[in-house]
């Protein structure tokens, strides 16, 4: 169980790690537009005061400016990290909650409660990506482009459906582990919690 | 049953499944499908709904501000920023009654302004600051209590997550609500620097003294914090000089930020991908809860509940100025046991309808970023508020010596000086909007 537990946990780290990695592509994406704006305005200046014109034209026509599109390419490449994100968060336990009752109710009480929790949140999870599915579907039939840069809506849904299915798979994966420790009354996820830090 | 009943109902179930400890996010996600099931009396209308709501939520150009600041965040503590913010502060500070204490409170300002969450915030100063504090005499309830009421000015200054929420969930502008929120967010820092020297007078023998420090290492110790400063600078300047927009702004935060940590030696491969890990597990749980809010409210908005709830409200004939008391009442109470950002996707879209339809004597914008630093405000102050505010355990447990009760006893003070800064910018709008 606990060699299992572990490569779970890898698996969902390293979506986490990809996530990042995309997160942080998309922040230089973003800054290098920015530069490039500015440069591009500063170009505009020097052609207009007539300074060095010909080779500030020269550069502005090979397409030094902002990039176009770059917002298009971050909400594509946001709702992939944040579907990458699902699985740490998941396993980590790691969503917001209310613990007012929690020591006022009985233990069995807490345990029970906690794996119908789990339940439920594996059972929205997989609907969520079983949506996404459709939507991918839809998407993919009706060749849909993205405004600026034209790229096919289908990529960015099938890049998210990855991610949605890998937290699909995470919760149910918690879901079984706490009825496992219902039944066992062995503790497999608090360590998950202690690994993260 | 009919749909506005329907409607009505869910709220208790939604709280029900809340005070059992079904994560916010799911709660509403859940509440938002079986009432959308009743209503339309099918799961297809939901069902499609969803086909298109997970993206178009996460892909949401705005939200992607959140990722990008609190991976600003991370950075900004692996940088070593809270330290030099912290000993410039002490430097200028540190000598008078209650000093370090201030500094403390100084210091979680200036982190407030390149990190947009409370609890990072609180937990990154205290690393710093708890020793130094114990060291010089400090009380143990007086320190915890002041690194947690210090955490809160983390999501008052500006950049702020929870106002980027707001901004949505309220299509207001960001960068101007940003401005709205920097005065009141001075008057905090300053507020709590007034309560500290009220209670190291009220309480002899709470604080100890600190030798004065010569100018020249007080002008050293603040140029060390040119860092923080020219982030600041760039993403804030850059968001209202209309240079770029709040993501763009983020962005460079972000990457400015990652680019200190790295000069410091702050970040290697192995914190690079802790700080990812971090930022995964935040990210995740916030935008989950910004999924289960969008279906809740789609729901809800199907049901008519808040038009009718605000209909209600102005026909009660109530001043408007009592009718936003009775709500900031609320907002104070729920904030004793549920997280502000959860608050504010959970009220927000039931309140707001009800206050714009109020005739408060200003533009609807105005109102709508009045309305907006008022809650974030009492939101915050619930994080504070014993026994259960979450600030309050965060530092509690980073300071084992301390009991509970010597922190409730102290935060005391800072949630008296939240409360009056409430009525004044209540009393008072133009503090808050004399700047837009």
């Amino acid at each position: 169980m606990t060699a299992l537990h572990r490569f779970v946990m890898k698996v969902a780290r390293a979506m986490a790690l990809l996530g990042g990695a995309v997160l942080v592509t998309v922040i230089m994406i973003t800054c290098l537009s920015i530069v490039g704006r500015a440069l591009n305005a500063t170009l505009h200046v020097l052609v207009d005061a007539g300074l060095m014109s010909a080779f500030a034209q020269g550069l502005i026509d090979a397409g030094l400016g902002a990039i176009p599109g770059s917002f298009e390419l971050v909400e594509a490449a946001m709702a992939f990290c944040i579907f990458a994100f699902l699985p740490l968060c998941q396993i980590t336990q790691g969503h917001a909650a209310v613990d007012l009752l929690a020591g006022a109710l009985p233990r069995g009480m807490n345990r029970l409660l906690e794996v119908l929790i789990a339940l439920l949140f594996a059972a929205v999870l997989v609907l969520i990506a079983v949506q996404l599915y459709a939507g991918f579907e839809r998407k993919l039939g009706s060749g849909q482009t993205s405004l600026m840069l034209q790229f096919p809506i289908w990529w960015a849904y099938g890049a998210s459906l990855f991610g949605a299915v890998m937290a699909a798979a995470a919760g149910v994966y918690v879901a079984l582990v706490k009825l496992y420790e219902l039944g066992t009354g062995r503790v497999v996820l608090a360590d998950a919690i202690g690994a993260d830090h | 049953m009919s749909n506005l009943e329907i409607g009505i109902y869910s709220f208790p179930v939604l709280l029900a499944l809340i005070f059992l400890r079904v994560p916010i996010g799911l709660a509403m996600f859940s509440v938002g499908f079986g009432g959308f099931y009743l209503v339309m009396g099918s799961a297809r209308l939901p069902l499609a709904q969803l086909k298109d709501l997970s993206y178009s939520t996460f892909s949401n150009y705005s939200l992607s501000i959140v990722p990008m600041f609190l991976l600003m965040g991370y950075f900004a503590t692996l940088g070593g920023m809270s330290q030099a913010l912290f000993k410039a502060a002490e430097s200028w500070l540190g000598h008078r009654k209650g000093g370090v204490a201030m500094a403390a409170i100084g210091a979680c300002a200036g982190f407030g302004a390149i990190c947009g969450s409370s609890l990072a915030t609180a937990a990154t100063m205290s690393r710093v600051a708890l020793p130094e504090l114990k060291s010089y005499g400090y009380k143990g309830g007086f320190s915890t209590a002041t690194l947690a009421a210090g955490g809160t000015l983390g999501i008052l200054i500006p950049p702020s997550v929870v106002l980027v929420i707001y901004a949505i969930l309220t299509e207001q502008n960001i960068a101007k609500l940003f401005l709205a929120a920097f005065v009141p967010g001075i008057l905090a820092a300053i507020g709590y620097m007034i309560a500290v020297s009220i209670y190291v007078r009220l309480n002899p023998g709470s604080a100890g003294v600190r030798e004065r420090v010569p100018y020249a290492e007080r002008l050293r110790a603040l140029w060390n914090v040119w860092p923080v400063l020219l982030v600041f600078v760039a993403v804030v300047g850059g968001i209202y000089g209309g240079i770029f927009t709040p993501t763009e702004g983020a962005a460079v935060g972000a990457l400015g930020t990652g680019i200190i940590a790295w000069v410091n030696g702050g970040l290697t491969l192995r914190t690079l991908a802790d700080s990812f890990a971090d930022t995964a597990r935040s990210s995740a749980m916030i935008f989950f809860i910004v999924l289960g809010a969008a279906f809740y409210n789609l729901f809800l908005a199907r049901t008519r509940v808040p038009q009718e709830l605000s209909n209600w409200v102005v026909e009660l004939g109530m001043a408007p100025v009592a009718v936003l008391a009775v709500i900031l009442l609320i907002y104070l109470v729920l904030g004793c046991f549920m997280d502000s950002l959860s608050m504010i996707l959970l009220t927000v879209p039931i309140f707001f309808p009800v206050i714009m339809a109020m005739d408060f004597g200003m533009s609807a914008e105005h109102v709508a970023i009045w309305f907006g630093i008022l809650v974030l405000i009492v939101v915050e102050v619930g994080l504070i508020t014993p026994p259960v505010g979450m600030n309050l355990f965060v530092i509690n447990a980073m300071d084992p010596e301390t009991p509970m009760i010597e922190t409730y006893k102290a935060v005391v003070y800072y949630v008296v000086s939240d409360l009056l800064r409430v009525a004044l910018l209540v009393a008072f709008p133009a503090i808050t909007l004399f700047l837009l």
